[in-house]
């Protein structure tokens, strides 16, 4: 990510829109996910002051949601499903070769910040299986052939 | 504040309006066992060791945390009742680390001591176990994450009776514990010397340090059935 002050003016403006009222912890969250990709340490810090709650509950409560990261996601985000229906019709499969594509493993993201490879336990969408969601658009009926297409439309 | 008369166990007792089960029994000599709840904290229910059958609900109840009513018919220690506190208390072993020879808490140990008491026998379960690293670096307590059985006790303590907010919970499910600031090793930095969480930790996640050749705290423990 970029140089610090950056983060700070992009904090200050997040909360702007906020009172202070300690029920506004998720939504000041949710923004700072949205704008910066991820939550960094002296951002929560200064969330934590802001409502003045401590560090460590911003910490908690932050870690028990899935939507927020701690390391820097990529511009975009693969989702691969590793639901049962997609899991039956190659989904492994599917996880394999976009993780030798990218060149990371689930979890992670590239080096370029461009993806990060997520998994996820059913998407609803299983008489489409196997499915692969990149950046909220839904690929389904994937095949390896396909892949590369889908990749490269994401970008 | 008003009486409400209860049947405990078959006998009709009488009790204030605003007590929770557990203390109705306890005023009553009846003794249900607690681990996540302690009378100088707010209820939470959070292990569900202290659950008891009351006549017309659909599930067990927490009594440490449900409040009486007006002829309520509450059972303490129905076969239903002894199956799941035994239940709970296996599922907490499995997931525990067991080093109970190697303890300093083992003699005071409330889970131990618990499991006694229930007769819980050898493990059933075999499961994953969530190993920490020891934390020894503060000079006032020693940490060891491995043993908590995430009662929250020292939460509740730190910020109910010291005044401070050292812990909070963090992350879910299995991987859920309690942490201090962003998931770092306890230090003098964050904690000082009151000893109020260590006092508070039915298990033997948080203690003193020990200092050379001194002995485990507590009487060995007797176990009487
Ligand atoms: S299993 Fe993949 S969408 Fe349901
Ligand atoms: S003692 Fe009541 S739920 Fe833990």
């Amino acid at each position: 990510m970029t140089a610090e002050p950056d983060v700070a003016r992009e904090l200050a403006e997040i909360l702007s829109h906020y009172s202070g009222a300690k029920s506004e912890l998720i939504p000041i969250l949710q923004d700072v996910q949205e704008k910066l990709g991820y939550l960094p340490e002296e951002v929560m810090q200064r969330v934590a002051k802001f409502l003045r709650l401590t560090d460590n509950t911003v910490y908690g409560v932050s870690t028990f949601y899935a939507q927020f990261s701690f390391t820097p996601t990529g511009r975009n985000k693969v989702t691969v499903c590793r639901g049962t229906a997609c899991h039956v019709r190659g989904g492994a499969r599917i996880l394999a070769e976009i993780e030798r594509r990218l060149g990371i493993k689930e979890g992670e993201t590239t080096d370029d910040l461009e993806y990060t490879l997520e998994t996820t336990a059913c998407f609803g969408s299983c008489a489409l299986a196997p499915v692969v969601v990149i950046n909220k658009n839904v690929y389904g009926r994937v095949t390896t052939a396909k892949l590369a297409e889908i990749l490269t439309m994401a970008e | 504040m008003a009486e409400i008369t209860v049947t405990i166990n078959g006998r009709q007792v009488s009790a204030k309006e605003g007590m929770t089960i557990l203390e109705a029994a306890l005023e009553n000599g009846i003794d249900i066992p607690t681990l996540c709840h302690h009378q100088d904290l707010t209820p939470l229910g959070a292990c569900r060791i202290c659950v008891v059958e009351v006549e017309g609900s659909r599930t067990l109840v927490g009594s440490c945390h449900t409040p009486i009513t007006e002829g309520m018919v509450i059972h303490t220690h129905s076969d239903k009742v002894l199956a799941t506190r035994r239940m709970i208390v296996e599922l907490l072993l499995a997931s525990h680390c067991g080093s109970c020879f190697m303890c300093d808490k083992a003699n005071i140990c409330e889970l131990r001591k618990i499991a006694a008491d229930l007769e819980v026998g050898l493990p059933r379960f075999q499961m994953r176990k969530n190993y920490y690293p020891l934390e020894d670096i503060s000079p006032y307590v020693v940490r060891d994450l491995t043993k908590c059985i995430m009662c929250r006790r020292c939460a509740r303590a730190c910020s109910e009776v010291a005044g401070h907010n050292v812990f909070a919970i963090a992350y879910r499910g299995f991987d859920s514990k309690v942490v201090v600031d962003f998931d770092q090793p306890i230090d003098k930095e964050v904690c000082r010397d009151c000893g109020v969480c260590i006092s508070f930790c039915p298990t033997g996640a948080l203690g003193k340090p020990r200092e050379a050749k001194e002995e485990k705290r507590g009487k060995p423990l007797i176990i009487t059935s």
